[in-house]
């Protein structure tokens, strides 16, 4: 099966590699896996507590090129974006950009899935409760 | 079903009369594994019971018995043999069984059911998941010193061979409910639960196996 030229782009030059401090108020992490290929991906993001734009993002993939660059495009994107801008971005974004064929639309899943839980992590640690931060928007 | 030669009942594999002998034509090719090797479509098969009737049945269909037969009985011997082959190949093996079983009872198993669902609820249990993670970031510095040409450090050996060994164990408790549950299926009882908890199962022996794969292979070019 042939990459698109996107996914190739992403997986040679993956943007935002790397590791967040884990303990910082500020960080939500995401860990998810893809129990059927053994994937697993590691998402995190810094949040300025004023503003909750997400400010930094970082991730580790271990997995196929489709889930390395859909998790690559997905730091991309929620960089520069609200707590609750980012959760708008859903997973067939992720397969369009990245014209993903069928069998690899699950990569993508995980990618959302990723950002979800890393919001999710964020706002356990600071107290916001799921619908409260919807609301604010 | 009866023997398209004689028309008596079938009895045992459906890939050759019991009654006359004659081994059955293209109807064959629609026959799943259990019927090709004249077994009951369950989870738990006896090993050696399966081991004998795939004996017996391969000198029975075998080709060279049918070397002055008809050329339709020849294709017949043929086509018979080589379901035969695949049905033992997948049905003696335990995992390989479940994951058969599963698909012609209709459920989607491993890549197909990939992405379907709600994915929170099919998510690896957290634990796992972080040990997973470690694992491949402690394989990953280990492929990356040999890549450099520098000889592993023996402290990360050593955590991988540890962690290899443990998921191997968890293997050993996966199949080991993966037989338990196959047992429930069998006795006819909630078998839409038993059948969901082996989907699950079979996802994380899939996870884990091919981490302990990556594992050995890389461990095997650090000796």
């Amino acid at each position: 099966m042939a990459y698109s030229d996107k996914v190739v782009d992403h997986y040679n030059n993956p943007r935002n590699v790397g590791t967040l401090d884990k303990s910082s108020e500020e960080v939500g992490t995401g860990l998810v896996g893809a129990p059927e290929c053994g994937d697993v991906m590691r998402l995190q993001i810094r949040v300025n507590p004023e503003t909750q734009v997400i400010e930094e993002a970082k991730f580790k993939t271990f997995g196929c090129g489709s889930a390395i660059a859909s998790s690559s495009l997905a730091t991309e994107w929620v960089k520069g974006k609200t707590v609750s801008e980012a959760l708008e971005i859903k997973n067939t974004d992720i397969v369009k950009e990245l014209a993903l064929p069928p069998v690899k639309i699950h990569c993508s899943v995980l990618a959302e899935d990723a950002i979800r839980a890393a919001i999710g992590d964020w706002k356990k640690k600071n107290g916001v409760a799921e619908t409260e931060a919807v609301a604010a928007h | 079903m009866n023997c398209t030669s004689c028309q008596k009942p079938m009895q045992g594999s459906l890939l050759v009369c019991a009654a006359c002998g004659a081994v059955q034509g293209d109807g064959a090719a629609a026959i799943d594994y259990f019927q090709a090797l004249g077994v009951e479509r369950k989870f738990g098969l006896n090993a050696g019971d399966l081991e004998r009737e795939f004996h017996r049945l391969s000198r029975r269909l075998h080709p060279d018995r049918f070397v002055r037969a008809t050329a339709e009985e020849q294709q017949n011997s043929l086509r018979a043999t080589a379901l035969l082959n695949d049905a033992w190949r997948t049905l003696r093996d335990p995992v390989e069984r479940v994951e058969y079983l599963l698909k012609i009872e209709g459920h989607a198993v491993g890549e197909e059911h990939a992405g379907k669902g709600k994915s929170a609820e099919r998510q690896p249990p957290p634990d796992l998941l972080e040990e997973v993670f470690e694992l491949n970031m402690q394989l990953e510095e280990l492929r990356m010193s040999q890549k450099m040409g520098e000889t592993a450090e023996a402290s990360v050996v050593a955590d991988l061979t540890a962690a290899a060994t443990r998921f191997e164990a968890m293997l050993q408790t996966v199949d080991e409910r993966l037989a338990v549950e196959g047992a429930k299926w069998d006795s006819g009882e909630s078998r839409a639960q038993a059948a969901s908890r082996m989907i699950e199962l079979l996802d994380r022996r899939r996870y884990v196996r091919n981490l302990v794969r990556d594992v050995r292979e890389t461990l095997k070019t650090a000796a």
